[in-house]
């Protein structure tokens, strides 16, 4: 009864699925997709872990409505890497931008829209659009070295 | 519990479904807040009445009169990008971009931050601040009624809308010619935060005189708050710092905050004023 | 939190004792309260529909009158309600006392309201504001059903 069927792009690869109404984006691609990529922190669209593109947009995964993506192309942290890591995820290697991993797809995720929107952005720019994806381990320093070398790529 | 999802193609689709499901349906627009309220459970609808596909709902257009016309289902950062909106409100394209993280401001619309009338948020103050109006659609559609911002709302995530109309859009004032405004928010924890106060003020300042002025202040009432004995201490005076200090006190008694997280009523009452004065200095700062 | 309100009412002390400990008719003071009914001596039982903007809070409870003085206008009460839909709990203790005044009487309502469960997470602040409302829409309606 409350349950649509919609048809979307995940990572390139079309889709169609039955969700419930009340179904968040997160649920979507973790439960009934299988992509776990995609964390949930907070659930209340604070910490940024879930991250997710809808349409090449940065959004929360746990606060973004299943149906909302009826129509759409979604990139979730798996689909950032197509055969062979980013010069971004390279630099996340690299420049220590990770250490537990939890925050990171969220923070891969962001930092690719980041790029895409604004391939040489600025140091507060980078500080702003960031903002959104909290770190427990790193103390953000290596995230912030690892998008301006990728920047620089 | 589940609800029943409806997608309304048009405003009169939209309206028809809050008839038929009047006290059961919730509306959602970015669903930023009706996802927080559902998953709380503060909120249990049998239907959602979602405006999403409404075609044009989301446009950001000049009005008949050369002012703005901002679609209901515009994000907050369709408006701070929008070159119509730099072009003549800028402020406005500032305050929107002080909201929470890029995620939300993706997702939350202007007119959804309108009817959900949190107290705390930042669109409702600066909108207030700017005489913006609010478009209010019902019937059919194709009735349309204009409310000033500032008179809609009515209490704690409360606006004056009857259960069977809508926001269509929110349309702001051309700007006059040497209009100031700014809007300045201030945050305790973390700049995503909601603020402990903010301020909205648009001035006119014509030679060194305060010729008109609106101020308003958000996170500090119910609604966003008018300090209107700010505003009439200072109309009609010159422009300057001193005296906007002065007058600047006066907002302490505008204010009604409770104690929360982000401050005692004390301290935000205090803050309050300076928060005030600094927006009220900032206006004359800019050239 | 602990709320309190004063009103003055410019009508005799005695007939405004007799409205208020008349609970079913007092009760008809607090906004979006329907139905009180005797449940025994002293007791009763009740529900009260509060709204906070999208948010609809329906509490059901019983109300017992935990003490009364008629010599000295003072009384107290207990409440304890629950909207079951949502899950949480309100639990008050109301004070009321009815003081002679210049011209007709004082009426003081000091209680302690404690709100469980998901109502509580929604923000104790708001709720303090919703339930200050109340009480004073409350002590207004008493005062005008006494004159």
């Amino acid at each position: 009864m409350s349950d649509h069927t919609i048809r979307f792009r995940l990572n390139g690869e079309e889709r169609e699925v039955r969700v419930p109404a009340t179904a968040r984006l997160i649920d979507l691609v973790r439960d009934i997709c299988g992509l776990t990529g995609t964390k949930e922190g907070c659930s209340v669209g604070v910490c940024g872990a879930c991250s997710v593109l809808v349409d090449g947009e940065l959004l929360s995964g746990c606060l973004v409505p299943a149906l909302f993506v009826d129509g759409a192309s979604v990139t979730t942290v798996e689909g950032i890497a197509t055969g062979t890591l980013t010069p971004l995820q390279e630099a996340f290697i690299t420049e220590g931008g990770f250490q537990c991993g939890i925050c990171t797809p969220g923070q891969i995720v962001a930092a690719t829209a980041l790029l895409c929107a604004h391939p040489r952005p600025t140091d507060d720019l980078i500080s702003e659009w960031m903002m959104g994806n909290l770190c427990r381990c790193t103390g953000y320093h290596g995230i912030v070295r690892a998008i301006k070398k990728a920047a620089r790529a | 519990m589940s609800y029943e999802w409806h997608d309304a193609a048009t405003w009169s689709e939209a309206l028809a479904l809050l008839e038929r499901h009047a006290d059961d349906a919730t509306v959602v627009a970015g669903s930023t807040a009706f996802t927080l309220l559902y998953r709380q459970g503060l909120i249990r609808p049998g239907h959602v009445v979602a405006l999403r596909r409404i075609s044009d709902a989301a446009r950001i257009d000049a009005d008949a009169h050369g002012g703005l016309s901002i679609g209901a289902m515009a994000t907050h950062s369709a408006v701070a990008s929008s070159e119509r909106v730099r072009r003549s409100w800028p402020e406005l394209a500032d305050a929107v971009s002080t909201v929470a993280t890029i995620r939300v401001r993706n997702q939350a619309t202007l007119g959804g931050s309108v009817a959900h009338a949190d107290p705390a948020s930042d669109a409702p103050v600066m909108l207030a601040a700017l005489a913006a109006q609010a478009v209010v659609v019902s019937g059919s559609g194709a009735t349309k009624r204009r409310v000033p911002v500032d008179e809609i709302f009515v209490d704690t995530f409360t606006t004056s809308l009857a259960p069977t109309e809508l926001i269509h859009s929110i349309e702001v004032p051309a700007r006059p010619a040497g209009a100031r405004a700014v809007y300045r928010k201030f945050t305790l924890r973390s700049v995503d935060d909601y603020a402990t106060v903010s301020v909205g003020a648009l001035a006119d300042l014509g030679g060194g005189t305060v010729n008109a002025l609106r101020v308003f202040l958000g996170g500090v009432g119910p609604t966003p708050m008018r300090a209107r004995s700010v505003e009439r201490a200072l109309i009609g005076g010159p422009a300057d710092g001193r005296r906007f200090a002065e007058a600047a006190a006066l907002a302490r008694d505008e204010v009604d905050p409770i104690d929360d997280a982000r401050g005692s009523a004390d301290y935000k009452r205090e803050m309050a004023r300076v928060w005030t004065e600094r927006a009220l200095r900032s206006l004359v700062e800019i050239s | 939190m602990k709320l309190a309100h004063t009103a003055t009412i410019p009508v005799a002390p005695e007939r405004v004792w007799a409205v208020v400990m008349d609970i079913p008719v007092a009760a008809r003071c607090v906004p979006g309260v329907a139905a009180v009914t005797s449940t025994g001596p002293e007791r009763y039982k009740g529900s009260l529909l509060v709204q906070i903007g999208p948010v609809r809070l329906i509490l059901d409870g019983d109300i017992a009158i935990t003490s009364r003085d008629d010599a000295a206008r003072h009384a107290s009460l207990r409440a304890d309600a629950k909207d079951t839909r949502l899950g949480g709990t309100v639990r008050a203790t109301v004070d009321i006392l009815l003081r002679d005044a210049p011209g007709g009487c004082e009426l003081r309502i000091e209680s302690d309201v404690q709100i469980g469960g998901r109502i509580g997470e929604f923000g104790q602040p708001v709720i303090q504001r919703k339930a200050d409302q109340l009480l004073g829409q409350f002590a207004q309606c008493l005062a005008r059903s006494a004159t």
